[in-house]
């Protein structure tokens, strides 16, 4: 009762939001206006609504599920409340391998290296960085963090030698840069709805890791009492949150702290089980990005401020909330 | 290297006879850190029966009981399951044999019993049924760390067994409750043992004498006693496990034990 009551708050949210954003921009536009764009207005201004900033908004949606939901699986899989695909260096890693494929001339087609390659760093970097805690021998939450911003800065380190090595021109240049910042690519609408099927498909596909992602959470030993085989489970959880934290990247970037707060605001809204912290997460990922885009946008006109820039001032200091309260309680 | 009494402990094993071990320990090793924490074990464990394991403290009880329950492999030796190697099940099907409930537990994310008892046991059983049956319908939506130590030692055993496995594996289940639930649990225990097996560590000696069909009691990695309970109870070599000199107190119907240091030990200060 409670909790479907719940679930309906949040998308009536999220709706409120997608409005708000539609309507923000460094030119307002009325919900009228809005309503004449969509209804086939031919107008300069309609028309630029319709193929500028209302896929812009549903593509900020879109790679805000992607990043709360990939953010609950990292939390799920390294039982770690500090835990995100951004400061472990899964996002980083996925950049690299994106600025690859922006910069180094391969010879196939960019639309495909470069999800792959986003994928293979976002996995990689995971897999190194799981192997680094574990033969460290701590998986809490200090030997993780540590093993993940220390492979963030490399990661960050090798993409800035590639991109002042590689682009001779500088338009790619700028086009990298902006996105290392944290950006949406605007998408046609052909586009976005190649990318919300993506992010459907993720919340889709990650649901069946629920239930191993609720024995993890149990601790090893009573996980395996319960019947998981954690050295299976966890290289398969990895592997589907490297996915969809390639996905979120390849479309927006590298986007800070939205897959550290979105879990904890979903296990508060509906509890820790992860049915429902997963999609939760999606969900509330989705208004916090959708609102974080509209400010980016709208702030500065007519310049736009980077997505990531956003976030990181308004996350920053979630994490060092987190961060003592955890702290505090070891 | 390899202990000759080890296998004969087996033999040893107060079984009734004809009666099928569901779950054997043989030749067991566990190497950690270059010490054998436990060392040639073997033993044969029946369908039914409630057994003590006893020792002092880091003789290797809980690492044997881990090993038993399938949970940690171990270096040498094997763990049968009806005579076939349990490292052969999937861990899902070691879970549905085996009840496991380890001495400590603290789960990462804030669970309520509800969500707990609902990841033992799948999302389409009716948690109210189970709850009402164990008279927890209280502790059903309380978040874990608002549980005293006590309760969370009760919620944690009615989730173990909840699928009412054939087997279940101990490691102190009492330790943190007070006298009268931990005497509750250990009837109830005693009590599971008339049909099941029930494999238990234990701490205090009174309740495992008084309620346990079998001790086995284990030094330095090696069962060094494996006997019922009544006739190892009056035996000098239980001393000696413990490194104490026990007085039997009689107040029947049972004895009790009290224990002073070794007298070479109550000089020293």
């Amino acid at each position: 009762m409670t909790s479907r009551t719940t679930w309906w708050a949040a998308l009536l949210v999220l709706a409120l939001c997608l409005l708000g954003a539609a309507c923000a921009g460094h030119q307002w536009a009325s919900v009228p206006e809005l309503w004449r764009a969509l209804s086939g207005d031919d107008s300069l201004h309609s028309r630029l609504l319709l193929q500028w900033r209302l896929p812009r908004v549903a593509a900020a949606a879109c790679v805000g599920a992607l990043l709360g939901l990939s953010g609950a699986i990292f939390q799920g899989v390294f039982r770690n409340p500090l835990a995100e695909p951004y400061l472990l260096g899964a996002s980083g890693g996925a950049a690299l391998g994106a600025t690859v494929a922006l910069l180094v001339p391969l010879g196939l087609p960019q639309g495909l290296v470069l999800p792959v390659l986003a994928f293979a760093g976002a996995w990689g970097s995971t897999l190194l960085v799981l192997a680094v805690a574990r033969a460290a021998g701590a998986l809490d939450a200090a030997g993780l963090l540590l093993a993940g911003v220390a492979l963030a800065a490399m990661l960050g380190a090798l993409r800035s030698f590639l991109m002042l090595a590689l682009s001779d021109e500088t338009v790619s240049l700028q086009v990298v840069m902006s996105w290392v910042l944290g950006g949406i690519q605007t998408p046609s609408w052909n586009g976005l709805l190649v990318l919300a099927g993506i992010t459907l498909g993720c919340v889709v596909a990650t649901r069946p890791l629920a239930h191993g992602l609720d024995l993890l959470g149990l601790g090893d030993t009573v996980a395996k009492g319960f019947g998981l085989n954690p050295a299976r489970f966890i290289p398969l959880a990895v592997l589907v949150g490297s996915l969809v934290v390639a996905a979120a990247v390849a479309y927006g970037g590298l986007v800070a702290f939205v897959g550290l707060a979105a879990p904890h605001i979903a296990r508060w809204m509906v509890g820790p089980m992860h049915r429902v912290v997963l999609p939760a997460s999606a969900l509330v990922g989705a208004i916090v990005v959708t609102v974080a885009d509209a400010l980016a946008r709208s702030v500065l006109p007519p310049a736009e401020v980077p997505l990531g820039l956003i976030t990181a001032i308004a996350g920053g200091p979630f994490f060092i909330i987190l961060l003592a309260r955890r702290l505090r309680a070891s | 290297m390899h202990d000759p009494q080890g296998l004969p402990d087996t033999a040893a094993a107060p079984d009734t006879p004809g009666a099928q071990s569901v779950l054997a320990a043989q030749g067991l090793v566990l190497q950690h850190r270059g010490s054998r924490v436990v060392d040639q074990v073997s033993l044969a464990l029946p369908a039914r029966g409630a057994i003590a394991l006893i020792g002092p403290n880091g003789a290797g009880k809980s690492s044997l009981l881990s090993m038993l329950a399938g949970l940690q492999t171990p270096s040498q030796g094997q763990v049968l399951w009806h005579g076939a190697p349990l490292q052969r099940l999937s861990f899902a099907e070691r879970a549905r044999c085996i009840g496991y409930m380890p001495q400590r537990f603290s789960p990462y994310w804030d669970v309520t019993l509800a969500e707990l008892l609902q990841m033992r046991l799948g999302p389409s059983v009716d948690m109210d049924d189970v709850l009402q049956q164990h008279g927890l319908q209280a502790f059903a939506s309380r978040r874990w760390n608002s549980l005293s130590g006590g309760e969370q030692s009760r919620c944690l055993l009615t989730t173990v067994l909840a699928t009412d496995p054939p087997v279940l594996l101990a490691d102190e289940p009492g330790a943190a409750l007070d006298v009268r639930h931990r005497l509750e649990l250990v009837d109830a225990l005693a009590q599971r043992g008339r049909d099941r097996l029930v494999l238990v560590v234990m701490h205090d000696l009174d309740l495992a004498f008084a309620h346990f069909d079998r001790v086995i009691a284990m030094d330095r990695g090696r069962v060094v006693q494996d006997r019922a309970a009544q006739d190892l109870l009056t035996d000098p070599a239980l001393d000696a496990v413990f490194q104490v000199e026990f007085d039997r107190i009689d107040a029947p119907p049972q004895v009790l034990l009290r224990a002073r240091r070794k007298k070479e030990d109550g000089c020293a200060d």
